[in-house]
């Protein structure tokens, strides 16, 4: 072994926050990620007026009501994760933070978390804001909110996970948003069915907690196993 | 030229076996006349109602249509089994990046890609012949068709990254989550709470069983030819680009 | 290879390689630098010398072969290597939309350096950026971006200092403080440089090294170079390159 000329005593923890906190601090000054996936999401819901107009009045949306939900997430997240890449691809900075002393994993954390927050940041802005406009939480009490709020950071944990795995590919190549769309939406799929089928659970005249509870078991054993390959196979993604 | 030769044998083989399945399935091979599958809700088909009990409405099993399990099943089978033999190859591109594995991946992709179209058009013409319908959302046919997606993806992602060494290591992550992902989806399609059946019940008698296995092994010869053949193609695609590069030079 | 901790040498290569199937981007390549030298390679493009400066800081592993730096290997002690080797590039490697301070303290936070502050202080002083310190890389020439980018890469005292064609893009008042800045630290640092421009690349080198189709053609000390005959050669060798 060399001699050490200094001790340069790296810290895991230090180099997740700083990473963190750099994304933070960028979206802060920017605003940039925070206000297009929020447009876009207040764009899905009036595409979704538009889908419903003709219903009639009658018509109880709680039973799509989820769907609907987790759609307008999907399309927000496909935006908000590529963006978050394109950041460090432009000027090189991935490069420079793979020539420091991190760990991998530790990049990987540190961008999965940062779009986690952005999407669940998202969320609470515009799911009471989808209650309201299309009267889903019509049969809603004080606990429902607690349900979706645990439904939603599942699902979203498997989103950011997977989903800063297939955007840091697909950043690279070319047509990013088309290429991250048919990577993101096929392998989400499972944890999209769990998910959705979980808030109808909730959101329905007549809450059926069993089905709520399974879902979300599966939606955790979804992220948990996605999650671990995502972390397990990062490290080759960042090397090539 | 030893590989070609094997691979056309095995090709031979292979198709004769399939198409001697085929005959057996539809003239020695047991009629199935009994069965009957209960569903939730009415539906139209062509097949007769049985009677409506607590339970749901009884149909009689289909029998003509039966003889599609002889390639069904054997070609969901195969697709399954040739994308793991991909994802292997994937794994093993990743830990040794030497660029045969990664060429086998991706043509055994190929190859289970055929097979999952195969099924599904197998299962389409099964669900339109028994249930009158051309498509079921059931979890089976589900999973056959995100399957195809994850496949088609791959090869969107390949085609779409210019440095050669980074479409191997990238195709090869995605293949690997691709692969991990298909029996999760699987499992999940059937777990969620819906109305659809699952259409697809095996249940066969034992004289049906030697055309279904002479049927499942054929296929598999004429998909191992076929990966053969391509993979002899692609290293000599590989060496011809190498030649012109260093001509160019 | 020479086992001791203490090493002589910054660079110890042997027959390092990188292939993908039948492609070669580097070929077998070795050679020994010594500590305290500058390294300038030259080639035509596509002679592999982007892929060996990328060996050799650690962004990508060799196929075959070994590569030492600083007696540290650039596979098996990968982590600790990186303490210790600074990379300057024609890309800035900043984030545009940070200020020049949170730019270099985020780098200061991932090397883990002790008291942050005051050594980004440091150099945002001998780079003479004090005075913008607080404004968004963004507005900033492109010289300033490099001068900046140059303190990036010192923040953790590193060895050995890879340089990617840091001229390039460079006006010449730009380019001055660039040499000064080099002159500054040359001593105790080892550099390694890949440059288009002969002259200065000649200038400020005391080892050349002529990369061709990822074969090395000619490495020499500066002292045994003819001018001449190495711009001759340098020329042969560009045109017989692939571009």
């Amino acid at each position: 072994m060399a001699e050490k000329k200094q001790g340069l005593h790296i810290s895991g923890m230090r180099q997740f926050k700083a990473i963190l906190k750099k994304d933070i601090v960028m979206e802060l000054r920017t605003k940039e990620m925070l206000t297009s996936m929020g447009l876009y999401a207040l764009l899905v819901l009036l595409i979704y007026r538009i889908a419903l107009s003709q219903a009639g009045s009658a018509f109880d949306v709680t039973n799509i009501a989820g769907g609907l939900l987790w759609l307008a997430i999907v399309f927000t997240s496909l935006l908000g994760l590529n963006r978050s890449l394109v950041h460090e691809k432009d000027q090189g900075c991935l490069d420079a933070l793979l020539l420091a002393p991190v760990d991998r994993p530790v990049i990987f954390f540190g961008k999965a978390i940062g779009n986690l927050l952005f999407l669940m940041i998202v969320e609470v802005l515009v799911t009471p804001l989808f209650m309201l406009i299309f009267g889903a939480g019509k049969y809603a009490d004080a606990s429902t909110a607690g349900y979706l709020a645990l439904i939603l950071l599942v699902g979203s944990i498997g989103i950011a996970g997977v989903g800063t795995l297939l955007a840091t590919m697909s950043v690279n190549t070319t047509g990013k948003d088309f290429v991250l769309a048919v990577l993101f939406i096929p392998v989400m799929f499972p944890l999209l069915l769990a998910v959705v089928a979980a808030t109808w659970a909730i959101l329905i005249a007549d809450p059926q907690m069993a089905v709520y509870w399974k879902m979300l078991g599966i939606a955790a054993v979804y992220d948990a196993i996605m999650l671990s390959a995502a972390y397990a196979l990062y490290e080759f993604v960042l090397g090539a | 030229m030893k590989e070609i030769r094997t691979a056309l044998w095995l090709a031979i083989v292979g198709g004769v076996m399939t198409t001697a399945a085929f005959l057996m399935a539809f003239f020695t091979a047991e009629v199935q006349q009994f069965g009957v599958v209960t569903l939730p809700k009415a539906i139209n088909t062509v097949f007769p109602l049985q009677g409506q009990g607590a339970d749901g409405f009884a149909y009689a099993r289909p029998w003509f249509s039966q003889k599609i399990f002889y390639f069904h099943v054997p070609f969901a089978e195969a697709s399954f089994l040739v994308f793991t033999v991909a994802a292997y190859f994937a794994v093993r591109f990743l830990m040794t990046r030497e660029r045969s594995y990664d060429t086998k991946s991706r043509v055994a992709m190929e190859v289970a890609l055929l097979f999952v179209v195969l099924t599904l058009i197998t299962g389409d013409l099964w669900t339109k012949a028994s249930w009158g319908v051309w498509w079921e959302w059931e979890p089976r046919l589900t999973t056959y068709f995100i399957m195809t997606l994850l496949m088609v993806a791959y090869f969107v992602l390949r085609s779409s990254l210019e440095d050669e060494e980074r479409r191997a290591v990238y195709g090869s992550v995605f293949g690997i989550i691709a692969w991990i992902n298909a029996p999760i989806s699987f499992f999940i399609t059937r777990v969620i709470p819906s109305d659809h059946p699952v259409v697809f019940k095996s249940g066969m008698a034992t004289s049906n069983l030697v055309p279904f296995i002479v049927a499942q092994v054929g296929m598999l010869m004429i998909g191992y030819a076929v990966y053969v053949i391509r993979v002899r193609e692609e290293r000599m695609r590989e060496r011809l680009e190498v030649v012109k590069d260093s001509l160019e030079g | 290879m020479i086992q001791s901790n203490e090493t002589e040498f910054a660079l110890e290569v042997r027959d390092l390689s990188r292939t993908f199937g039948a492609r070669k981007a580097l070929d077998k390549v070795s050679f020994d630098l010594p500590r305290g030298a500058f390294l300038s390679i030259f080639g035509p493009n596509g002679a592999g010398k982007t892929t060996m400066l990328k060996v050799l800081s650690t962004l990508t592993a060799p196929s075959k072969g070994k590569a030492r730096i600083m007696g540290l290997d650039v596979i098996e002690d990968a982590v600790e290597l990186r303490e210790r080797i600074g990379f300057i590039s024609h890309n800035p490697l900043l984030y545009p939309d940070l200020t020049a301070e949170e730019n270099l303290e985020f780098f200061a936070d991932l090397y883990c350096i002790d008291n942050p502050k005051e050594r980004v202080k440091e150099l945002l002083t001998a780079v003479e950026l004090d005075h913008r310190r607080l404004d968004a890389v963004r507005t900033f020439s492109r010289g300033m971006v490099q001068r900046l980018s140059i303190a990036r890469s010192l923040l953790h005292k590193p060895d050995v200092i890879f340089l990617d064609e840091p001229y390039s893009g460079l006006d010449p008042h730009a380019m001055d403080i660039l040499d000064s800045l080099i002159a500054q630290i040359r001593d105790e640092h080892t550099f390694v440089m890949i440059s288009h421009d002969l002259q200065k690349g000649l200038e400020l080198c005391s080892h050349a090294l002529i990369l061709a189709k990822g074969k090395i053609v000619l490495f020499e000390e500066r002292e045994a170079i003819d001018p001449d005959a190495f711009a001759a050669t340098y020329r042969a060798t560009v045109g017989m390159g692939v571009s």
